[in-house]
């Protein structure tokens, strides 16, 4: 196994150029940046809300904390008649004055029984409509990935404007989380037909619930910018 | 990496007359270019894009032993543990003891090129585990015993019945109707759940790893890649040497770009970056985590004139928009990588001698330069490889004679003009009673699917004179 690895350094090492790092530091920060995409309004909710929307996900809007667990439980009853939620061990969630709409969220990671759970995005890309969770306890990677449908609350405070914002964010973290994961969709395939599926193998519905200090007209404005008024 | 590209002509004929098959992918060939076309307006910079990833690409290969070296220092900081394997056999073997070492059975697998190019199932179901694919159209593929026809869209060569033939056949469906693409994903999706819970081990590829902090990064919308990757208890990453990245930034940008070309998406459902081990505390994640990097010549491709080709994203855009691939699809290359870039990287990754035939299931139409985000001179390297065919004389004789003949008659103006208008004047004679078009001696097998246009009656460079004449 050694072998293999001193091997295939030498051989690379054979083809390099044998710079110093500096050099090399400097090059590539010479290289500069690529260019982001362009963002469909001005006005980061509008433009967020209507990227998830592109991206096949569902909307609403909740301007204080009671409208928000409101928001969550219209959601579950419409959907699913219950009053039954997974959520991961977040402060922000656990703060939530879930009895207020009268819902028991149970905290932990969810099961294979769990239909459908609720997370608080760490942050949010307005460039591709993504929410970023980091794995850990706030946040247990099943909670996302194994429910039919997952509801995300986004505080618009949260909201980041581009992927590189996103990376600047990451990098001023205090530690390394093991997984750093964009969610922009539901769980999807094209791979019988080409016709597109939601529900692969994660959930079949991505739900958006954007919290705080959002215009009036947010929501309106995305469902325009999607074309879906 | 096992190839079979000797009879692509025989295959290709195959592919044109399975009309189901070619469905799909002539749907592929107008739907997926359309898709992009719409995805680089949209973003509006693409080209400034494209250009910029690749000047990152290209210095990440020049200095290459430099990143290599960071990642692993960084991937091993954050809790890994770090292999590397000369070629697929030491890859299959490092995976395996890996796998005893847990006494581990089941395993399931994300979507991976490079365990493709190794043949890692085979190696791992030779020592009596159980391997589930999870891509959905990698599952259909391994079902159906078949191999991948396309690197993005594993199953691309299934018509939808065969796949619920192959379901009713596999599954245990009782009376469960799988009448619509919903009720067979809703199936699969059924069967896999189990897989992704009972695994032992999780296997993935990484679409790219990010030197300066170790993290390697998992790009899919189905969401089977991060089950793989959060639910068992092992993960295990299987990549190659020259996947690297020096930044977080140079990733995104990439995914930028990858994603457009693929599908024509701004990004996939998931996007994610995994580090290493679950943490003290964690309720989930791997206890264990390996990478293993792949050489398998990749050393020799960087030091080669083809380093160009290890820009490459793994996209599949060239392949769709490849007259080539479109009309014979991915099984008559014989290898694990189809289309254009695996007419380049094939030869490179076996030899000419294997698969010299692979280079000429080209038309030079020049798309997938125009299309490949990573600003690989597709059609150029396949024209050196051409040129490295002839020259180590793997031609068939009549067709390098004939090629000589060739060179020697262009050199020659005088004489090369009087013989091609005497030929047109002959064709276009012989093309009135339209016999022509259909019945060419030695060439019926080839306008069983196509009419040859009608022949002109002087040659190009005649009509150019007249007009200049007439001007
Ligand atoms: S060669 Fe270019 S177009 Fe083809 S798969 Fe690679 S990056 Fe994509």
């Amino acid at each position: 196994m050694n072998d293999a690895r001193t091997e295939i350094y030498a051989r690379i090492r054979g083809t390099a150029t044998g710079a110093s790092r500096q050099d090399i530091d400097s090059a590539l920060h010479g290289l500069g940046s690529g260019p982001s995409a362009p963002l469909p309004s001005i006005e980061p909710c509008a433009a967020f809300l209507a990227n998830v929307l592109l991206q096949g996900g569902s909307i609403s809007t909740a301007r204080s904390r009671k409208a928000t667990v409101q928001a969550v439980a219209k959601y579950l009853f419409e959907r699913h008649r219950t009053h039954k939620i997974a959520a991961g061990h977040d402060q922000r969630l656990a703060a939530l004055p879930w009895r207020d709409a009268g819902l028991l969220p149970r905290f932990g990671a969810a099961g294979s029984n769990d239909a459908v759970s609720v997370s608080f995005a760490a942050a949010a890309v307005v460039e591709t409509g993504s929410v970023i969770l980091l794995t850990g306890k706030a946040s247990p990677a099943a909670n996302h990935l194994l429910v039919e449908d997952h509801i995300v609350l986004v505080d618009c405070e949260a909201l980041l404007s581009t992927l590189d914002d996103a990376t600047e964010w990451v990098g001023n973290l205090r530690h390394r989380p093991r997984g750093i994961q964009l969610i922009s969709g539901p769980s999807s395939t094209a791979d019988i037909g080409m016709t597109l599926v939601s529900g692969a193998h994660g959930p079949k519905r991505w739900h958006i619930i954007l919290t705080g200090e959002i215009p009036a007209e947010a929501e309106e404005e995305a469902r325009e910018l999607a074309g879906l008024t | 990496m096992q190839v079979q590209s000797e009879d692509f002509i025989a295959r290709a004929a195959d592919a044109l007359s399975d009309t189901a098959a070619s469905a799909n992918r002539r749907r592929l060939g107008l739907q997926l270019p359309a898709q992009r076309e719409a995805a680089v307006a949209t973003f509006g910079a693409f080209q400034s894009l494209r250009d910029h990833v690749e000047s990152v690409r290209r210095h990440t290969l020049q200095h290459l032993d430099t990143y290599l070296d960071e990642f692993e220092q960084q991937a091993l900081e954050n809790g890994n543990q770090v292999h590397f394997a000369r070629n697929g056999e030491e890859l299959n073997q490092r995976v395996l003891s890996i796998i005893q070492r847990h006494s581990a059975k089941r395993v399931a697998k994300g979507k991976s090129m490079v365990t493709e190019e190794t043949g890692l199932n085979a190696a791992l179901e030779a020592a009596g585990l159980r391997v589930t694919e999870t891509d959905l159209g990698e599952y259909i593929v391994q079902q159906a015993g078949e191999q991948p026809s396309h690197i993005v869209a594993p199953a691309l060569h299934k018509p939808e019945a065969d796949i619920r033939s192959l379901f009713y056949e596999k599954h245990p469906l009782g009376a469960r109707d799988l009448d619509t693409a919903e009720d067979m994903v809703a199936e699969a999706r059924r069967v896999l759940r189990e897989e992704f819970l009972a695994a032992d081990i999780g296997i993935i590829g990484a679409n790219a790893l990010v030197a300066e902090s170790g993290y390697s990064m998992l790009v899919t919308n189905e969401g089977n890649g991060d089950l793989c990757a959060n639910l068992p208890p092992v993960l295990v990453i299987c990549t190659t040497v020259d996947r690297l990245l020096p930044r977080l930034s140079d990733a995104m940008s990439m995914l930028r770009l990858l994603v457009r070309s693929t599908t024509g998406q701004p990004i996939t459902s998931y996007t994610s970056f995994y580090s290493g081990p679950a943490r003290d505390g964690d309720i989930d994640g791997p206890r264990e985590t390996h990478i293993v990097l792949l050489d398998n010549g990749r050393s020799d491709i960087l030091a080669s004139d083809y380093r160009s080709m290890l820009q490459c994203i793994r996209c599949g855009a060239c392949l769709n928009h490849c007259p080539v691939y479109v009309a014979a699809g991915g099984h008559a290359y014989g290898s694990v990588y189809p289309g254009p870039m695996g007419s380049v990287l094939t030869p490179l990754l076996t030899s000419l001698e294997e698969s010299h035939t692979l280079p000429n299931a080209c038309t030079s139409c020049g798309r997938c330069e125009e299309v490949c985000p990573a600003n690989i001179p597709l059609p150029q390297l396949l024209r050196d490889l051409r040129h490295a065919e002839n020259e180590a004389q793997l031609l068939p004789t009549p067709v390098r004679l004939g090629l000589k003949a060739h060179a020697w008659l262009v050199q020659r103006p005088q004489l090369y003009r009087w013989l091609s208008g005497l030929f047109a004047r002959s064709l276009s004679r012989l093309g009135r009673t339209h016999w022509l078009a259909r019945r060419v001696p030695g060439m019926t097998d080839y306008l069983n699917t196509r009419d040859l246009p009608m022949p002109a009656k002087e040659t190009f460079l005649a009509q150019l004179q007249r007009e200049a004449e007439n001007e």
